[in-house]
C-alpha cells in the first residue's frame, strides 16, 4: 500500500511536470470497424495458435470499436470481436478521465489497454505489418493457470505442445488445455491504469485482476497484479520503453488442491525493453520479454525470454516491405532425461509485403518459417495472405 | 443545376471548349459568393482503443472553404505555370484543407509539429508518399497531371485534405466570408461550378459580355 502511494505521488509529480495540455473536443462519438481475413495452410506445428485455440495464419476477425466523449474530459471506449464466426467477445471496455485539465494525468478503469510492452496496443490490422504475431505474445508454453506439473519430467513431457497441455501427475484440471504465453496480446486485463506525461517521458502504471499471461475480468485467486512501464523519446520518431510486472497467475481450485505446504504466492514476474525507431521509409522495432514463473511442485522458477526484431520499408507509394525475426528461449531444468529446457525454444521468420489499392484497403502476404527444437513437428512453413478492411 | 459527379479531370482538361475571343473584346470577372449551408461532419480518428491517455489536441479543418472555377476555360487559356504551394500539417491537420493549384505547381507539406506526420496519397493524378518527417521539416511534390488529389496522414487517421489540379488559371478558392473572384476572363457563356468537400456541388452559366465587367454569381451549396 505504502509502495503505491510512493508510485502514485511520483507519478502526479510527472504529470505536473508535463505541463498543460487542452483536451480534445468534448461530446463526440468515434466508430470505427475493421474486417480481416488470413487465408493460410493449416499450421500442424500449432505455432501460430492463440489461447482462444484458432490458427492466427487462418483467422477471420471483424472488429468494431468506438469511443465516445462524454464530456469534456471523460470518455467511455470498447471494442467487440468476433472471431471464426464464433461468439463475439468485449475485448475492451473502460473509461478515460483526465482529472485536471492542465495536466497530463490520465485514469482508465475497467477492460483496459495494458501499460506493459508494445505490441499489446497494437490494435489494429495496419499496426501489425505481417499476418503473424511476435513469438511472445501469442506462442503458447507448456504453463497453465488451472493446472500444475507435478513433477519436473511431467511438465518436459509437455515440451512443445503448448496448444494442448496436459500433466500425467499434475494437480488442478486434468482436462488438456491450451497453455499460457508470456503475454497474452489478445486479451486485456480488467483493473485501473494512470498514465502521466506527454513529451519526452511518459509513465504508466496499472493494477489488474489477473496477469500479462492470464488477463482476466473476474480475480480468480485473490492476487492482483501490478504493471509499470516507462517510456522515453529523446528525439522525434524514437521511443524507447521499460516495462515492469508481477501477479499471482495460478487460479485458486488449483492452489487449494495443492497439498498444504505448498500452498502460497506464485506469481508470473516479467520485465521488457521496447524500441521503436522510424524516419523518412523506416520503422524498425524490437522487443525483449524476459518471464519467470514459479511453480508450486518445482523448486526452481521457470523462465522464458522472447526476443522479437520487425522492420517495415515503403518501396512505393501503397506498397511496402516488412520483416520479422523472432526467438523465445527457455530456462533449463532437471528431468530424468537430463538437464533440458522446461519448454522447446523457439524460432521464426517472417517476411512479407502490404499492398494498400486505396486507403481502406490492405493485403498482405507473408512466408513464415518455424523452427522448434521439441514437440511431434518440429518446422513447419507457411504461405499466407491477409485481407483488412477499415472503416 | 447540380453537376455530374464528373472527375475534376473531366471537367478541367476541356479548355478551348468556349467560343474564341472577338477582337477587341475586354476580358471581365466573375465574382460572388459559394454560401454552404450543409453542416459537413468533422473528420473523426479512429477510435484511440490502444491509447493510454487522451489524444492530443487538434485542429478542426475548414471544410466550408470552397473552389469555384469555369467547367471548360476559353481557347488558348492553358499555360505551363511553375509555381509554389504550402500545404502544412498544423494541430494534426492539413492546412488548408482545400488547396486549388494549376498543373507544373510544386506544393510543399510543411509540418509545424511536434510529432511526425506522413504524407501520402493514392489518387491517380498523383501517387506519392513522403515518410515520415518532423517539426520544421519540408517535403515537396509536383503535381504535372490535371484532377483532384486526395492527401492523408498515415499516422494521423482523422487529418485528410484535398488538392485541385487545373490545367487553366480560371478558378478561385473562397474566403473566409465564402467570396471568390475570377477575373481576366474572356468575352463569352461558361459553365462555372461551385465545388465543396470531395464534390462540384451547383454549376451556373454565366455570360461575360463583349465589353467585360464584372459578372455576379452566387452559389448556395446545401
Amino acid at each position: 500500500m505504502r509502495r503505491a502511494a510512493l508510485v502514485a505521488a511520483g507519478l502526479v509529480a510527472v504529470a505536473s511536470a508535463a505541463g498543460a495540455e487542452p483536451p480534445v473536443e468534448p461530446r463526440r462519438l468515434a466508430l470505427g470497424a475493421e474486417l480481416s481475413a488470413a487465408i493460410g495452410p493449416e499450421d500442424r506445428g500449432f505455432f501460430n495458435f492463440t489461447s482462444y485455440q484458432d490458427s492466427a495464419q487462418r483467422l477471420a476477425r471483424l472488429s468494431l470499436t468506438a469511443e465516445w466523449h462524454l464530456a469534456e474530459r471523460v470518455a467511455l471506449l470498447g471494442e467487440v470481436r468476433d472471431e471464426n464466426f464464433a461468439r463475439p467477445r468485449v475485448y475492451a471496455l473502460y473509461a478515460r478521465v483526465r482529472p485536471w485539465r492542465d495536466r497530463a494525468f490520465d485514469v482508465q478503469a475497467g477492460l483496459i489497454p495494458p501499460v506493459f510492452g508494445a505490441f499489446s496496443r497494437r490494435r489494429y490490422g495496419g499496426d501489425n505489418p505481417l499476418i503473424g504475431y511476435p513469438l511472445a505474445y501469442q506462442y503458447l508454453t507448456a504453463l497453465r493457470r488451472d493446472a500444475v506439473p507435478g513433477t519436473a519430467s511431467d511438465l518436459v513431457r509437455a515440451r512443445g505442445a503448448g496448444w494442448r497441455v496436459h500433466y500425467s501427475f499434475g494437480w488442478g484440471n486434468d482436462e488438456p488445455a491450451p497453455g499460457l504465453p508470456l503475454v497474452n496480446a489478445l486479451r486485456w486485463d480488467t483493473g485501473v491504469g494512470v498514465h502521466v506525461g506527454s513529451g519526452a517521458l511518459e509513465a504508466s502504471a496499472a493494477v489488474t485482476q489477473g496477469t500479462l499471461s492470464s488477463p482476466r475480468v473476474h480475480d480468480d485467486n485473490g492476487g492482483k497484479q501490478v504493471s509499470v512501464r516507462l517510456a522515453w523519446k529523446p528525439v522525434v520518431g524514437l521511443v524507447l520503453g521499460a516495462s515492469a510486472a508481477r501477479g499471482d497467475y495460478l487460479s485458486r481450485d488449483v492452489v487449494d488442491s495443492l497439498p498444504p505446504e505448498r500452498r502460497g504466492h506464485d506469481p508470473q514476474q516479467a520485465w521488457g525493453v521496447d524500441l521503436e525507431y522510424s524516419r523518412d521509409r523506416w520503422i524498425l522495432r524490437s522487443e525483449a520479454i524476459w518471464s519467470r514463473w514459479r511453480t508450486p511442485m518445482l523448486e526452481r522458477s521457470l523462465g522464458a525470454l522472447g526476443v522479437t526484431a520487425e522492420g517495415r520499408f515503403k518501396v512505393m507509394p501503397g506498397l511496402y516491405a516488412a520483416g520479422r525475426l523472432d526467438h523465445l528461449g527457455f530456462t533449463e531444468i532437471d528431468a530424468p532425461a537430463g538437464r533440458l529446457t522446461w519448454d522447446a525454444n523457439v524460432w521464426r521468420v517472417e517476411a512479407g509485403v502490404g499492398y494498400t489499392p486505396m486507403r481502406h484497403v490492405l493485403a498482405k502476404l507473408a512466408y513464415q518459417h518455424n523452427r522448434r527444437d521439441g514437440g511431434r513437428v518440429r518446422e513447419r512453413a507457411l504461405l499466407t495472405s491477409q485481407i483488412v478492411l477499415w472503416f | 443545376m447540380r453537376p455530374a459527379r464528373l472527375p475534376l479531370l473531366a471537367l478541367t482538361v476541356a479548355a478551348g471548349a468556349a467560343a474564341p475571343r472577338p477582337a477587341g473584346a475586354a476580358a471581365g470577372s466573375i465574382r460572388g459568393r459559394v454560401e454552404v449551408m450543409r453542416e459537413p461532419p468533422a473528420p473523426v480518428a479512429r477510435p484511440s482503443i490502444g491509447e493510454l491517455s487522451m489524444p492530443s489536441p487538434r485542429d478542426l479543418p475548414n471544410r466550408r472553404r470552397s473552389v469555384v472555377y469555369l467547367e471548360a476555360a476559353p481557347q488558348g487559356a492553358f499555360e505551363e505555370h511553375e509555381g509554389r504551394a504550402v500545404m502544412d500539417q498544423r494541430h494534426e491537420t492539413f492546412v488548408p484543407y482545400v488547396l486549388a493549384i494549376t498543373v507544373g505547381t510544386t506544393v510543399e507539406f510543411t509540418n509545424t509539429d511536434r510529432t511526425y506526420h506522413n504524407v501520402f496519397s493514392l489518387s491517380k493524378p498523383r501517387r506519392f508518399d513522403l515518410g515520415r518527417y518532423a517539426a520544421g521539416q519540408s517535403k515537396s511534390v509536383r503535381f504535372d497531371r490535371p484532377g483532384v488529389v486526395r492527401v492523408f496522414c498515415e499516422i494521423h487517421s482523422h487529418m485528410s485534405a484535398f488538392i485541385l489540379v487545373f490545367n487553366h488559371r480560371f478558378f478561385a478558392t473562397t474566403d473566409a466570408d465564402g467570396r471568390y473572384h475570377i477575373d481576366n476572363v474572356p468575352p463569352g457563356a461558361y459553365t462555372i461550378v461551385a465545388w465543396n468537400d470531395g464534390e462540384p456541388r451547383e454549376a451556373r452559366t454565366v455570360r461575360v459580355p463583349d465589353d467585360g465587367g464584372v459578372v455576379e454569381q452566387d452559389f448556395v451549396v446545401r
